[in-house]
């Protein structure tokens, strides 16, 4: 058989594997446009095949151990890019304090798939159907980027552009995901999937009672998340929980504006269900409260 | 081409390969290592699972040069295991299959995840497994088999 055909070989590139982050940068700079970083792969090997994407250099950063730790610091959480899902779900630090994070890893592809897939490749991909992006954003975070010049702060909101395009440049890594809270926030993470497990939408939510703050963003209905605060729910803390949840859905059901893509589902069962997984989301969260 | 080196159901192997060569392509054409199967090429199906360094991975999104130096196990190298053969003819007991495509791995990720939790059951397990289709539709028949297998996973056994 021949494995010289699209959609089932890989185009032909070279391979390097970075032992170091200063060598994936240099190497990055130096085929700059004509590279691509490899954390999971999953992702790029599928557009790949495609030859949607058909870059002469792939640069491994799996072998960078500063970019697959997850660390406690004076900034909040910080998770290397190449962390795979299975081990979001195993880290303690995650599971305590990151939930819609830790909820969420379990979306990110099937038990098995979730050895490979990395949280950096996850945020990368650009899809709207993406888990961590909604998950980040319900947090706040942000993410360290570098190229071989220079280091910036993207918050997560900034990231996707459009479909399968981000706002990185071609120079550059996610080094860091930075999550500024240590502690004390409690939230979840919902997704419903169709018949052929394709994501109709999903809803981060995330509460810091001692701060008041709520946030909230809605994935997979339109080309890029939602985000929404207290402010923009008109969440008020002294209404009851039914009431504030009633307004809230009004302000998401008059801000999204869901797409039919990939006939995944009509854009009206998109908003529709954004709101009824919105809905849930925020009852689940004021449970305990 | 360059040289990697995969340790195979045990045994070393020196092998060349192409840096776009996936780790499904070099074991079925180049090691003549047959059970992991092809058949979707973008990581849904399931059927090239193997474990790589214990984990299960889908074989046709690895590259074969990621697996360098690495220890893969497939089906075949579970067979002087004496609990994957009770799993495997847990299997057969069971009707676990129809054609038999999906059976090698099913078994790989079967095994691993009987391995590491022998007491797992219901949705955990169902949920364990669910990166690999059986186009036949045996699943409720796979799970019928993994379940009862998982004595032979058990420390008292």
């Amino acid at each position: 058989m021949s494995y010289n055909t699209p959609n089932i070989s890989l185009p032909k590139f070279t391979y390097y594997k970075a032992d170091n982050l200063t060598d994936a940068l240099s190497l990055l700079k130096q085929y700059n446009g004509n590279a691509r970083v490899l954390a999971g792969g999953i992702e790029l090997f599928k557009q790949m095949r495609q030859r949607l994407i058909v870059p002469e250099h792939i640069i491994d950063i799996k072998g960078i151990e500063e970019l697959r730790k997850i660390d406690v610091t004076d900034r909040g959480i910080e998770i290397g890019p190449a962390v795979t899902a299975v081990e979001l779900q195993k880290s303690q630090i995650i599971r305590d304090k990151c939930p819609p994070l830790f909820k969420a890893a379990a979306f990110m592809g099937d038990r098995i798939l979730q050895n490979s897939v990395t949280i950096g490749g996850n945020l990368t991909s650009g899809l709207p159907c993406t888990e961590g992006v909604p998950a980040l954003m319900s947090m706040d975070s942000v993410l360290e980027v570098r190229s071989a010049e220079r280091s910036r702060i993207l918050p997560v909101s900034d990231l996707v552009l459009n479909i399968r395009k981000t706002t990185l440049n071609s120079d550059e890594i996610i080094t860091k995901i930075i999550v500024p809270y240590n502690g004390g926030l409690s939230g979840g993470y919902l997704k419903l999937l169709n018949a052929s497990e394709m994501a109709v939408a999903n809803v981060a939510v995330a509460l810091f009672s001692a701060k008041r703050k709520l946030r909230m963003a809605i994935g997979a209905v339109s080309v890029k998340p939602y985000y929404f605060d207290e402010s923009t729910l008109g969440w008020k803390w002294n209404e009851p929980i039914e009431e504030n949840i009633r307004v809230a859905l009004n302000a998401i059901g008059s801000t999204i504006q869901p797409m039919a893509y990939n006939r995944v589902a009509s854009a009206e069962y998109r908003g529709e269900i954004a709101k009824v997984l919105a809905a849930r989301a925020l009852k689940e969260l004021f449970r305990g409260a | 081409m360059r040289t990697i080196i995969l340790t195979v159901n045990g045994l070393s192997k020196e092998v060349s390969v192409n840096d776009n060569e996936v780790l499904l392509n070099v074991l079925r054409d180049k090691l003549g290592v047959t059970s992991v199967k092809a058949a979707c090429w973008k990581g849904e199906c399931g059927l090239c699972t193997v474990l790589l360094n214990g984990l299960p991975v889908k074989s046709c999104m690895t590259l074969a040069v990621e697996a360098d130096g690495k220890e893969v196990i497939t089906a075949e190298g579970l067979y002087s295991d004496e609990r994957a053969k009770k799993l495997q003819e847990s299997f057969v007991k069971h009707g676990a299959l129809q054609c038999g495509f999906c059976t090698p791995a099913f078994i790989v990720a079967s095994h691993h995840v009987l391995s590491k939790e022998p007491d797992i059951d219901g949705e955990d397990l169902k949920k364990e497994l669910s990166g690999i289709t059986c186009r036949c539709g045996t699943y409720y028949q796979i799970y019928d088999a993994v379940k009862d297998a998982r004595k032979y996973y058990k420390k008292d056994h």
